[in-house]
C-alpha cells in the first residue's frame, strides 16, 4: 500500500478520511477496520518520518473504544439507555466535519471578496493640523525668543581661522573682567563673551565662575530667564 | 448630504464608517442615515458607476464592483493573489463560531495544536486578543476581528451560515462530500 499523507490537517481529518473512503456511517463506524487502518496509517507515517505524535492520542482514544466495545455488556446496563462508547468520538468528528464544511463556505467567501476592491485610507495626518497651545503667552515673547535664536546662530557660524593663537588664560580674563567691572560698575552677563569663540567663551565663563567664588563679583538674575547681571565688588 | 457622506467614504478608504461615527460627524440620527445610504446605494447601482457602498466588518465601505474584478485583476501585476490554506480556514471557523475561545480549546475541536496556526492568524489581523479566561492558568481569549469580516465579505458576524446546517447527518452530503475528499485519493 501507498500513502499520501500530505494534505491532512489533523488526526480528525484523517480519521474522517478513513471513514469515507470505506464508505461507512460516521454514525456506525466499524472501530476494529477503522482503528486497524488508522494505526497502519501512522505506521507508514512513521517510515517515512513524518511527525507523527499529534496522531497517537486519537489511536489510543480509538483503541480504547475497541476494547470496550469487545467487553461484555451487563444486563442492568443494556436495559437503561446503552451508552455506545463510540459516542464521543462521533460527536468530535461531526462537530470538526461541521467546521470543515463551514470552512470551504468560507474559502467560497473569500474568492468572492476578492473580486471587489477598497481602497487605503487617505492619510488624515497630512491634513491635520497640530495643536499648538500658548500659555500667558504673546507676540512679543516669540520675537524675544527669535531674536535670541537668530544671536545664537550667528555664533554658531562657521568662523574665519586665522591660525594665531592669541593665548588667553583665565587669569588674563579674571584681570580683564575686573578692570571692565570697576570701569562700568555693573556687566551683563552676556557682554562678558565678546569673541565667538569656544575657548574664549569656555576660558571666560570660567573666569566669572572663579570670580563669584572669590567674591570678585557678585551674580544677580531677577527671576527665571531673566538677564544675568555681574556686580563687581 | 449624499455627496457628503460619498466625500467620507473616500477619505477614510478601507477603514470604514461605522453607523455611529457617520451619525457623530452629520448630526442625524439612524432613521436618516438609512435613507441616505439607500439613496447613495441607488445612485451607485446605476451602470456608469464604478463604485458602491458596500457594508462590511461592521463598517460601511466604498468598494469597487464585482462585474468589474477582471479589469482590475489586468491592473494588478501580481496575478497569483494569496488565499488561506485550509488549516488557516479551519481554525477561522473554529474561532468565529466558539468566541471567545481559548488556544487549548482550539485545539480540541481540530484534534492538532494550534499555537502556530493562532499566532499567524493574529499576525495578520484576523483574530485578536480579547482578555483571558477564568479557567485555571487565566490562559488568553481569542476572538474574530472586523478584518476578518471584510476579508470574507461579511457584514457582520450573524452573517456566518448557521452552524446547524452543517451538523446534520453526512449522509444528505455524500455527493458533495466525496468530490471534496477526491483529492485525498490514496494509490492502493
Amino acid at each position: 500500500m501507498e500513502f499520501t499523507i500530505e494534505g491532512f490537517e489533523g488526526p480528525l481529518d484523517l480519521l474522517l478520511h478513513l471513514i469515507k473512503e470505506n464508505k461507512m456511517d460516521i454514525f456506525d463506524i466499524e472501530i476494529n477496520l477503522i482503528t486497524e487502518q488508522y494505526l497502519k496509517y501512522i505506521h507508514n507515517m512513521e517510515k517515512v518520518n513524518l511527525e507523527v505524535s499529534e496522531y497517537l492520542v486519537l489511536a489510543s482514544e480509538l483503541i480504547e473504544i475497541k476494547a470496550k466495545m469487545l467487553l461484555p455488556r451487563k444486563q442492568q446496563e443494556s436495559e437503561k439507555e446503552e451508552e455506545d462508547p463510540r459516542e464521543e468520538l462521533v460527536n468530535k468528528l461531526l462537530e470538526y466535519q461541521a467546521y470543515k464544511e463551514i470552512s470551504k463556505d468560507l474559502k467560497e467567501k473569500e474568492e468572492l471578496r476578492k473580486e471587489i476592491y477598497t481602497k487605503a485610507p487617505e492619510r488624515y495626518s497630512d491634513y491635520q493640523e497640530e495643536e499648538i497651545t500658548f500659555e500667558g503667552g504673546s507676540v512679543d515673547l516669540l520675537v524675544d525668543a527669535f531674536k535670541k535664536f537668530l544671536l545664537r546662530k550667528q555664533e554658531e557660524k562657521p568662523l574665519n581661522t586665522k591660525v594665531t593663537k592669541k593665548g588667553i588664560t583665565v587669569s588674563s580674563r579674571r584681570y580683564e573682567i575686573k578692570n571692565l567691572l570697576k570701569e562700568k560698575g555693573t556687566v551683563n552677563f552676556y557682554q562678558m563673551f565678546t569673541v565667538p569663540t569656544k575657548e574664549y567663551i569656555v576660558v571666560t565663563f570660567i573666569a566669572i565662575l572663579e570670580m563669584a567664588k572669590n567674591k570678585e563679583l557678585i551674580i544677580h538674575q531677577e527671576g527665571i530667564y531673566d538677564e544675568i547681571i555681574c556686580e563687581g565688588v | 448630504m449624499e455627496a457628503v457622506l460619498e466625500g467620507l467614504l473616500f477619505v477614510v478608504g478601507d477603514d470604514g464608517l461605522s453607523l455611529e461615527q457617520i451619525k457623530d460627524i452629520l448630526e442625524i440620527d439612524f432613521e436618516e442615515i438609512k435613507t441616505l445610504i439607500a439613496s447613495l446605494q441607488e445612485e451607485y447601482s446605476k451602470s456608469n458607476r464604478g463604485i458602491k457602498i458596500e457594508f462590511l466588518g461592521n463598517k460601511l465601505k466604498l468598494t469597487t464592483k464585482k462585474e468589474h474584478h477582471l479589469y482590475y485583476q489586468k491592473l494588478l501585476e501580481n496575478k497569483e493573489t494569496h488565499s488561506l490554506s485550509q488549516a488557516a480556514l479551519e481554525t477561522l471557523a473554529i474561532v468565529a463560531y466558539n468566541q471567545p475561545l481559548t488556544r487549548i480549546q482550539v485545539d480540541q475541536l481540530r484534534g492538532i495544536a494550534s499555537a502556530p496556526m493562532i499566532r499567524k492568524l493574529v499576525a495578520k489581523g484576523f483574530i485578536k486578543e480579547s482578555g483571558r479566561s477564568n479557567l485555571p492558568g487565566r490562559p488568553i481569549l481569542y476572538e474574530t476581528t472586523s478584518d476578518f469580516l471584510d476579508y470574507f465579505g461579511l457584514a457582520n458576524i450573524d452573517d456566518l451560515p448557521d452552524m446547524r446546517d452543517f451538523l446534520s447527518n453526512s449522509e444528505d452530503k455524500d455527493e458533495e462530500v466525496d468530490l471534496y475528499e477526491s483529492k485525498y485519493k490514496e494509490t492502493v
